[in-house]
């Protein structure tokens, strides 16, 4: 444990999560990130001789000069790009946490797979289809299935249900982003000024979701899956 | 002379155990280290003891169940612990505090006890608690790990169910000098974790106050009487504004920066937890367990981000 007045010029953040590893570098003041599997971290470091910030699930089990929880890290890197956030909302691949920035108190989902990133996976798997087609799909949607179903395995079941039903498959992956987007919103405080970070913010169906469902505007980082990587590094710097 | 072991389900005055000659065993004091995994289950605490003592895993000749005022689940699993054949009694505290009630439900207990024998083990028992609450302040100074205080505290409930070798114990207790930043206050029902206390000292957090087993150091009396109008005050068979207003004065006066708040899967404590948060004025940390063993690692993180968060205000 390196108490945070310790501060390090010039490393790089590494984070490696569940499902994938970020790393990030800030050079003449902008803000360079890579990704890759988690199982390739070592990828992104090969050659690097800078101190390692790590955060992440295994932020312990890599190299690293210091190391923050991804929940401090998500603050300070959404500061970067929103230095008024009031909330943050991370949907990782194994979890989901909503982080209120103005109370310090946070919401951590890591129970139930309807609300996180395995849940998109698992029904990108079943349709046959990458992870970002899901938003194309979503866009092409004319009516929108009710899923109420708030357990991810079952939810599958109900899905197949609204494809008998006669629902189209763009249909029904619209009706599973709803579905997934209301899960969250459950968690989510009012607030002004809510950013929305991890691999799931890159799924604009999923985000139209929770935006129509919110009634709130959502901002997303410019690489929101590089964002707890950046966090990491601005927090020892 | 044989000395009947009487099974506790949650707070029971272990003085009028003693003192009637039996020997208290707190049931739930074996989950936390144990490995079995109930079959029908909805809090894993109750499900655990109730399958251990239907199968006779845990030996006690009798049962006091704590079905009123605490905890909920117990009302079930202790009658299908009566139904296994294991004589059983339920005891019920007053949720408005009423002291003659209180004093009526003590005297069925002597009456299921077998009567009062000796009584000389209530003064006992007395001087004990103000050890268990030296124990307890030199932990709030940093003087004891929370760690060990915990482990002497929580055993309060039956006294390790042999007076003068808990006495040993306890008066054995090391000290040291520990760096009490980052001072929380653990409220709600017991972790099932067993090395909770010691997983949040490594990652930064000292726990300077236990909910629950100060429960176990603060009630006492000379006789039935007394001991009934002091029990009456149990926070947890009370109502929760009397709960938080108690609790909102021992934090205070420990000077507890935060609050971890643990709840266990299927107790109705869970559903306290948003009045806990808008009524306590401090930082929560809400963390819920379900079966017993080590701290989880996602536990670990919350603690983990929890001290990190105390650190920026």
């Amino acid at each position: 444990m390196i108490a945070r007045q310790k501060r390090i010029s010039g490393g790089i953040g590494l984070d490696v999560g569940s499902t994938t590893a970020k790393m990030v570098r800030i050079e003449d003041g902008e803000v360079k990130s890579r990704i890759t599997g988690t199982h390739n971290w070592k990828e992104l470091v090969n050659g690097i001789k800078a101190d390692i910030i790590s955060t992440g699930y295994f932020r312990n089990s890599v190299p690293h000069k210091a190391s923050v929880t991804e929940i401090t890290a998500a603050i300070y890197g959404v500061r970067h790009y929103f230095p008024e956030v009031d909330v943050i909302v991370d949907i990782g691949g194994q979890d989901t946490k909503v982080i209120d920035v103005r109370k310090n108190n946070f919401l951590i989902n890591d129970k139930c797979s309807s609300g996180t990133g395995a849940f998109l996976e698992f029904a990108a798997n079943y349709f046959s289809i990458g992870l970002d087609e899901l938003g194309l799909f979503h866009r092409r949607a004319e009516r929108i299935p009710d899923i109420n179903n708030t357990c991810g395995v079952f939810a599958i079941s109900e899905m197949i249900s609204q494809l008998v039903a006669g629902y189209s498959k763009e249909e029904v992956v619209a009706g599973m982003h709803y579905a997934f987007a209301r899960r969250i919103s459950f968690m989510i405080p009012e607030a002004e000024t809510i950013v929305l970070i991890g691999g799931a913010a890159k799924n604009e169906g999923m985000v139209m979701a929770l935006k129509d469902i919110l009634k709130k505007k959502i901002l997303i980082p410019g690489e929101p899956q590089a964002i707890n990587a950046l966090g990491a590094l601005k927090y020892f710097s | 002379m044989h000395v009947s072991k009487i099974g506790i389900t949650a707070l029971v005055p272990p003085e009028l155990i003693f003192a009637c000659g039996g020997e208290p065993v707190d049931v739930n004091n074996v989950i936390p280290l144990s490995k079995k995994y109930p079959r029908n289950k909805l809090c894993a605490w109750t499900a655990i003891w109730k399958e251990m003592l239907v199968e006779r895993e845990l030996s006690v000749d009798s049962l006091i169940v704590v079905a009123g005022g605490d905890c909920h689940n117990a009302l079930v699993d202790g009658q299908k612990v009566a139904m296994s054949g294991i004589p059983t009694h339920f005891f019920f505290y007053p949720f408005d505090g009423d002291p003659e009630y209180m004093e009526s439900q003590l005297h069925r207990l002597s009456e299921f006890l077998g009567g009062l024998e000796f009584p000389e083990k209530i003064k006992q028992i007395n001087d004990l608690k103000k050890l268990g609450q030296q124990i307890d302040i030199k932990r709030s100074r940093g003087r004891i790990t929370s760690g060990e205080a915990f482990s002497i505290l929580i055993s309060f409930s039956d006294l390790r169910g042999d007076l003068n070798e808990f006495q040993k114990i306890a008066a054995s207790i090391k000290e040291h000098n520990i760096e009490t930043t980052n001072r929380v206050a653990l409220i709600g029902v017991p972790p099932i974790f067993y090395d909770f206390h010691d997983v949040a000292r490594s990652l930064g957090l000292h726990i300077v106050f236990d909910e629950l087993p100060y429960e176990f150091i603060r009630h006492q009396g000379a006789d039935i009487r007394e001991i009934a109008r002091d029990y009456c005050e149990y926070t947890f068979a009370r109502p929760l504004d009397f709960r938080i207003s108690f609790l909102q004065k021992e934090l205070e006066k420990r000077k507890v920066d935060g609050i971890i708040h643990y709840t266990q899967f299927a107790c109705h404590h869970m559903l306290e937890d948003e009045i806990i948060r808008s009524r306590l004025d401090y930082p929560v940390l809400t963390i819920q367990g379900d079966l017993p063993g080590n701290t989880p690692q996602q536990i670990k993180l919350r603690l983990e981000a929890f001290r990190e968060m105390l650190e920026r205000l």
